[in-house]
C-alpha cells in the first residue's frame, strides 16, 4: 500500500469521482475517498510491505516465500523487479523480531502481532514498530471489520471504516470495493454507489472483477445507471471484457417487467433475447417469462405452447400456474379445472388459480353439464379455503340448474365466511324466495334491506304484489353482480354432495324445465344492450311500449321478474300486435318465474301467440303445475299434468324423475321402476339409481339384522 | 452465561401488599444509593496471580483474543470478551489484553450504533450470528478499556472506552417515570418491544464500572442509572423468596414482575450481583445479609432458585460459585477463604470467571479472609 498511496487523490478529480471525496448524506460522516488507482494499463495494486521488508534486510528465503504467498492469492502480479536495489528506505539493522511479526503478518494473525508489539515495548520501551507494518496492520483491521460490518448490514460502520482507511479502496481489495459501494446503496446514495463502479471500471483491470462488478451493479442500481456503466467495456487488448450477459440481463428485466403489466410492452429485440436465452438451455425460467409476456399481452394460444414447453423442462409450480390461466383466457375452463386440480397443493398461488378456475368453470353461462365428479372435487376445495367466490358460483350453479336448496345452502355458507358479503345475501334471498320459504327470506331481507336496494327491490316484488317499486336510484351496481340469468336447463346434477345417500333429496328441489323460461329467441341484441340500462329502478309508465318491453326483458335477465311484469303490462297497453305479444309472452315467463303458474296461464291468453310459443308456454305451465303439486304431495295431480304436458311436448328426463317418484309416493312400484329404467338409459344413472334403489327397498324390505 | 428466554411460563410473584413495602425500603435504603457514597474505586491491576491467570487464559482465550465459552458450544460474546479484557488488566497481561481487544473491535465492534454484536459463532456464517448488544457485555468493554487505558497511559484504549460509553448512554438508558434504567440490549426489551416491557436484567448493572463510565460520557444521567439499579433490586427482593428474577419486567414500576418468557428464577445472571455490589463497595445493602444467610449460614450455597415458590432448582456446585458465597461471608462476617479455594481449577469459563473476580475482590480490598 504505501507503493499505492504516493500517487492517490490526483487521479481522483480526473474520474469525475470527486463527489465521493465530500461529505457522506447521512449523519455527516465523512464519505470514504476512493483512492485513485493507478493507470489501468498497471498490474493489480498488491500489498509487497512485507515482501520490501524482507528484501531490506536481504533475507531471500523470506522474500521467496512472500512471492510464492502473494502469486497465489494474484495470479496476474508479477514481483517488482526493484528489489535487489533495496534497502531504498532508512537503513534498518537485522531484527529478527520484526522478521517474525512480519511472517505473523503473512499468515494474517494480526492479534498475535499487536500482542508481540505490546509485549516488545514493555520489555523495551523506546522500541517502535516499523511504520509500515503498522499501516499494514491497520489496513488489515480496517478490511476484517469493514467486511464484519458489511456481512451483518452494518452500512454505517462500513463506510466510517472506509473513510479512516482509504488505502482499503483500490483494485487490490475489489471486494471492499464491492462492499462500499453497497453500502451506499443501503444507505441510498446510488450516484455514490455509481461512481464507486465508474471509479473500478475506469482503474481496474482484471475482467472477471469487472464483469462480477456489472453484475453487483445490476442488484443495486437503476437499469439506466447500469446501462450507463455498460460503456466502460473494453473491447481490446489482452483481457477484453465481455459484458453480453448484462445486456441479456438487461432485456430479460424489460421483459419480465413487460411480462406482468399488459400495459408495458417490450422491444421485439428484448424478446428475441430471451428467446435465445430460452432456447439455448433446457431450463423453463426464461420460457415461463416468454409465456407470462404472452399470456398478459392477450396471446394466450402462444402462451399456453410455452408453459407446456416450460412445463416439459419441469417448470413447476409457477409454468403450471400460468398454464391454467392460459386456458383458462382461451374459455376452456374443463380442461382447466382438471389441470389446475392436479397443481392445487404445490404452492399458494396454483391453489388460487384453481380456486378461480374452478369457480369460472361453475360461473359459464349457461351452466354447463359438468362430470360429477368434476363439482365434487371443487366442493371440499372451496369448503376448506373457504372461498367465498366460489361458494357463490356453486350456489349460483345450483341455482341456474334449479337446485334452489342447495343453491340456499351455498350461499349461506359463503355468508357465514363473509357476513357482509351482499351478493351471497342476495343468492340466499333469491333461493330463499324460489323455495318459498317465507321465513328465511324475511329473515335476508330484514337483516339486507337498509343495505342492499336490489335485496330490497326483490322484498318489495314480493310484498306490493303487482305494485312496482318506487323509482330510487339504486345503491349498488347491480347488474355487475347479478347472476347469470336463467338459461337453458342442462339437466342437474347434484352440485352439492349431498351425504343423505339413501334419502333422494335431489328431487325435492324444484328442477325447473326452464329452456323456455326468460330467454326467448326474439331481441336479443336489444335485450343485451339494455341490460346495463335496467338496474336502476324505473317506473315503466312513463316509458313507450317497445322501452317497456326492452326494460321487461332486461328486468328478466336481472331475475326481477315481477318489476319485468309491470314493464310488459305497459307494453301489452300501448304497443303494436308485435309488441303485445312479445310482451305477454314475457309477461307469461315472469310468472313462470316467480311460480305464479295461474297467473301465467291467463297471461299466456292476453295477446295471441305463435303456435310454437303458445307450445312452449303450455308445457312451461303444466310443468311448473306438477312440480308445485309434487312439492305439495298431490302425487295424481302430477301425473296428470305431466300426462296432459307429455302430449304436446317430448318429457324431460327431470320430469320423467318427478313422475318416477310420484309414482313411487302412489305405491306404484312397477311404473315406477319402468320410468327410472327409462331414465337411468338416457344416462341420468345417478338420478335414476337412487329411484330404483328406493323402489327395490321398498319392494323388498331391508335385511332384518 | 448469557441466558435467553426459555418460554416457561411466568408465575405471579409479587404480593398485593408489595408496592408498600417497596416504599419503605426505598427511603430507609435512599441514602446509599449513589456511588460518592462509596469506599474507594477498585485499582484492579495485579490483583490475579500469573498461574491462575495463565490457568484461565490457556483453557478460555484463543491466539486470536477470543475469549470461548466452552458451556454454550464454543462461542464467544461480548460479555466473555469484556470479562476477559478486565481480567487480563487485574493480571497485568497486556499483550493478552491487547489480544482480546482486536478480536472484540474487529469482529464484533461493528454495529452501526458504535455497540458490540453480542453474539458470535465459530460455526456460523456470518460469524457474528446475533446482531443485537448486550448492554453489560458492553459496559465490560468500555470498562475494562477504561481502567487499562488510565493505568497504561493508552489514549487508544480511552477513546474507545468513551465511544462505547456514549453508545451505551445513547441507546441502551431507558427512562420510564422520571426514573433510569438500563437496558438489557437496543433491541427487543423496550416498551414497545413487548407486552410487559420495558424489561431488564439487574445483573447487567456492573455498578463499579457506573463511576467510571460516567467520568467518560458525562452527558448521560450513570447515576440515575446506578441509583435506580438499587432502588430495583431492593424492590425485586421484596417477595417471599426475597430473591430477584433474572429478567424483570418494570412495565409497573411498583410491583416489578418476572418478565414473560424466562423462567422466573434467581439464576446464572442474578447470582453475580452481590458479587458486583461488593467489587462496586456497596456492602450494607441488607439484601445482602438475606443472601448470605440464605448461601452461607443455611448451607444452601448457590442455586438455581425460584423466586416464586422458592424452591431450589439446581444447586450449583462449581468453584467458581462456591467462591462468590465465599467472598460474600468473607465481605460480611470477616469468614477466611476455605483453603479449598485457593487452588484454581478452571472447568467452564462462566464460574472461572466469577472464580478470578472473586479472588481479584478479595486481594484487593479483603486480603485478610486469605
Amino acid at each position: 500500500m504505501p507503493v499505492i498511496r504516493g500517487t492517490i487523490a490526483i487521479a481522483v478529480a480526473s474520474l469525475g469521482f470527486a463527489a465521493l471525496a465530500q461529505q457522506a448524506g447521512d449523519g455527516g460522516h465523512p464519505a470514504p475517498t476512493l483512492a485513485a488507482a493507478t493507470p489501468s494499463t498497471l498490474p493489480p495494486q498488491v500489498d509487497e510491505s512485507a515482501l520490501r521488508y524482507f528484501a531490506s534486510q536481504g533475507d531471500t528465503r523470506r522474500v521467496e516465500a512472500e512471492i510464492a504467498r502473494l502469486r497465489a492469492l494474484y495470479p496476474n502480479w508479477s514481483p517488482p523487479t526493484d528489489l535487489s536495489q533495496l534497502p531504498a528506505g532508512p537503513i534498518t539493522i537485522k531484527d529478527p523480531e520484526v522478521d517474525r511479526l512480519w511472517a505473523l503478518y503473512g499468515e494474517n494473525k494480526i492479534a498475535e502481532i499487536r500482542a508481540a508489539i505490546t509485549e516488545r515495548q514493555a520489555s523495551d520501551p523506546q522500541w517502535k514498530p516499523p511504520a509500515d507494518l503498522l499501516t499494514a496492520l491497520d489496513t488489515a483491521e480496517a478490511r476484517r471489520r469493514l467486511i464484519n460490518a458489511s456481512d451483518n448490514a452494518q452500512w454505517r460502520t462500513v463506510l466510517s471504516v472506509a473513510t479512516e482507511a482509504p488505502s482499503l479502496l483500490t483494485c487490490t481489495n475489489v471486494d471492499v470495493l464491492w462492499r462500499v459501494a453497497e453500502a451506499f446503496a443501503k444507505t441510498n446514495q446510488q450516484n455514490r454507489t455509481r461512481d464507486a463502479y465508474t471509479y473500478l471500471l475506469t482503474n481496474c483491470t482484471n475482467s472477471a472483477e469487472r464483469l462480477g462488478t456489472l453484475q453487483k451493479a445490476l442488484t443495486l442500481l437503476p437499469e439506466q445507471q447500469v446501462t450507463d456503466l455498460l460503456r466502460f467495456e473494453r473491447k481490446g487488448g489482452s483481457d477484453p471484457d465481455d459484458f453480453s450477459s448484462i445486456r441479456d440481463d438487461l432485456a430479460r428485466r424489460r421483459v419480465e417487467r413487460a411480462s406482468t403489466d399488459n400495459k408495458l410492452t417490450a422491444s421485439a429485440d428484448d424478446l428475441a433475447v430471451v428467446e435465445r436465452l430460452a432456447e439455448g438451455t433446457s431450463e423453463p425460467g426464461n420460457v415461463i417469462l416468454l409465456g407470462y409476456y404472452a399470456y398478459h399481452h392477450k396471446n394466450s394460444e402462444k402462451a399456453l405452447a410455452l408453459f407446456k414447453t416450460a412445463l416439459d423442462r419441469d417448470g413447476g409450480a409457477k409454468a403450471a400456474e400460468g398454464y391454467a390461466l392460459s386456458l383458462r383466457d382461451l374459455n376452456r375452463f374443463v380442461e382447466a379445472e382438471a389441470f389446475a386440480y392436479e397443481w392445487r397443493d404445490k404452492a399458494p398461488e396454483n391453489l388460487k388459480v384453481y380456486l378461480d378456475v374452478a369457480t369460472a368453470l361453475l360461473s359459464q353461462d349457461p351452466p354447463p353439464r359438468l362430470d360429477p365428479q368434476v363439482v365434487a372435487r371443487v366442493v371440499p376445495v372451496v369448503t376448506q379455503q373457504r372461498f367465498v367466490d366460489g361458494a357463490q358460483a356453486l350456489g349460483w350453479y345450483s341455482y341456474n340448474t334449479g337446485q334452489f336448496r342447495t343453491a340456499r345452502e351455498w350461499f349461506q355458507r359463503a355468508l357465514s365466511w363473509k357476513a357482509d358479503d351482499e351478493p351471497s345475501a342476495y343468492g340466499a334471498a333469491l333461493a330463499s324466495q324460489r323455495l318459498n320459504d317465507r321465513v328465511g327470506f324475511n329473515a335476508i331481507v330484514t337483516q339486507w334491506r337498509s343495505r342492499s336496494q336490489r335485496i330490497a327491490d326483490v322484498a318489495d316484488g314480493i310484498n306490493r304484489g303487482r305494485t312496482p317499486p318506487p323509482a330510487q336510484p339504486s345503491t349498488l351496481p347491480s347488474a355487475a353482480m347479478t347472476p347469470a340469468a336463467p338459461a337453458p336447463v342442462v339437466p342437474p346434477r347434484t352440485a352439492y354432495a349431498s351425504s343423505q345417500a339413501t334419502e333422494p333429496r335431489v328431487i325435492y328441489e324444484e328442477r325447473l324445465p326452464r329452456a323456455d323460461l326468460g330467454a326467448p329467441p326474439a331481441q336479443p341484441a336489444s335485450r343485451s344492450g339494455a341490460r346495463r340500462n335496467c338496474a336502476v329502478t324505473r317506473n315503466p309508465s312513463s316509458l313507450s311500449a317497445d322501452a317497456a318491453l326492452t326494460l321487461g326483458w332486461c328486468l328478466m335477465e336481472l331475475n326481477r321478474p315481477l318489476e319485468a311484469v309491470t314493464a310488459f303490462d305497459r307494453a301489452i297497453k300501448g304497443g303494436s300486435d308485435q309488441t303485445r305479444e312479445e310482451a305477454a309472452y314475457g309477461k307469461t315467463l315472469a310468472y313462470l318465474r316467480k311460480d305464479l303458474t295461474a297467473e301465467a296461464a291467463l297471461a299466456a291468453a292476453e295477446s295471441p301467440q305463435t303456435a310454437q310459443r303458445r307450445t312452449e308456454l303450455d308445457a312451461t305451465i303444466l310443468a311448473q303445475r306438477a312440480l308445485a303439486a309434487f312439492r305439495e304431495g298431490r302425487y295424481v295431480e302430477v301425473i296428470l299434468a305431466l300426462g296432459e304436458r307429455s302430449r304436446i311436448v317430448p318429457e324431460q328426463t327431470d320430469l320423467m324423475v318427478i313422475r318416477g317418484w310420484s309414482y313411487y309416493k302412489l305405491g306404484r312400484y312397477d311404473d315406477a321402476e319402468k320410468i327410472f329404467l327409462a331414465v337411468q338409459r338416457t344416462g341420468y344413472s345417478d338420478d335414476a339409481n337412487v329411484g330404483l334403489n328406493a323402489v327395490r327397498e321398498a319392494v323388498r324390505p331391508s335385511r332384518q339384522y | 452465561m448469557i441466558k435467553r428466554p426459555t418460554g416457561i411460563p411466568r408465575l405471579l410473584s409479587c404480593l398485593a401488599v408489595a408496592g408498600l413495602v417497596i416504599a419503605f425500603c426505598t427511603l430507609a435504603d435512599a441514602r446509599r444509593t449513589t456511588w460518592s457514597a462509596t469506599v474507594n474505586p477498585l485499582k484492579i491491576a495485579g490483583t490475579i496471580s500469573s498461574v491462575d491467570w495463565n490457568a484461565y487464559r490457556s483453557r478460555f482465550i484463543d491466539e486470536s483474543g477470543r475469549v470461548i465459552d466452552n458451556a454454550n458450544g464454543n462461542i464467544s460474546h461480548s460479555e466473555g470478551q469484556g470479562y476477559g479484557l478486565l481480567l487480563a488488566f487485574a493480571a497485568g497481561d497486556r499483550p493478552t489484553f491487547e489480544k482480546i481487544w482486536t478480536f472484540t473491535r474487529t469482529e464484533l465492534l461493528i454495529r452501526d450504533d458504535g455497540l458490540a454484536a453480542w453474539k458470535w459463532d465459530p460455526s456460523a456464517k456470518p460469524r457474528v450470528s446475533d446482531r443485537n448488544n448486550a448492554s453489560d457485555g458492553d459496559i465490560l468493554i468500555a470498562y475494562a478499556l477504561a481502567k487499562a487505558g488510565a493505568a497504561w497511559k493508552d489514549a487508544r484504549y480511552t477513546a474507545a472506552a468513551q465511544k462505547i460509553a456514549k453508545a451505551i448512554g445513547k441507546n441502551n438508558f431507558g427512562r420510564s417515570a422520571g426514573t433510569m434504567f438500563l437496558l438489557p440490549a437496543t433491541k427487543g426489551f423496550g416498551t414497545e418491544d413487548r407486552p410487559d416491557g420495558p424489561v431488564v436484567n439487574l445483573s447487567y448493572w456492573v455498578f463499579e464500572a457506573i463511576p467510571v463510565l460516567a467520568a467518560l460520557a458525562p452527558e448521560y444521567d450513570w447515576n440515575g442509572v446506578w441509583k435506580n439499579g438499587l432502588s430495583l433490586l431492593q424492590q425485586a427482593t421484596t417477595g417471599r423468596a426475597r430473591l430477584p428474577a433474572d429478567w424483570l419486567s418494570i412495565r409497573t414500576r411498583l410491583q416489578t414482575q418476572p418478565a414473560e418468557g424466562f423462567a422466573p428464577e434467581f439464576g446464572y445472571n442474578s447470582l453475580r450481583i452481590p458479587l458486583y455490589l461488593l467489587r462496586a463497595g456497596v456492602t450494607d445493602l441488607e439484601w445482602l445479609r438475606t443472601l448470605n444467610q440464605r448461601w452461607s449460614v443455611n448451607n444452601e450455597g448457590v442455586a438455581v432458585i425460584n423466586v416464586v415458590t422458592g424452591q431450589v432448582r439446581d444447586k450449583l456446585t462449581d468453584q467458581g460459585y462456591a467462591a462468590l458465597s465465599a467472598t460474600l461471608v468473607c465481605a460480611l462476617d470477616g469468614q477466611p477463604i476455605p483453603g479449598a479455594f485457593k487452588m484454581f481449577e478452571p472447568k467452564l469459563y462462566y464460574p472461572s470467571t466469577l472464580y478470578l473476580l472473586s479472588m481479584s475482590l478479595i486481594a484487593e480490598k479483603y486480603p485478610q479472609c486469605l
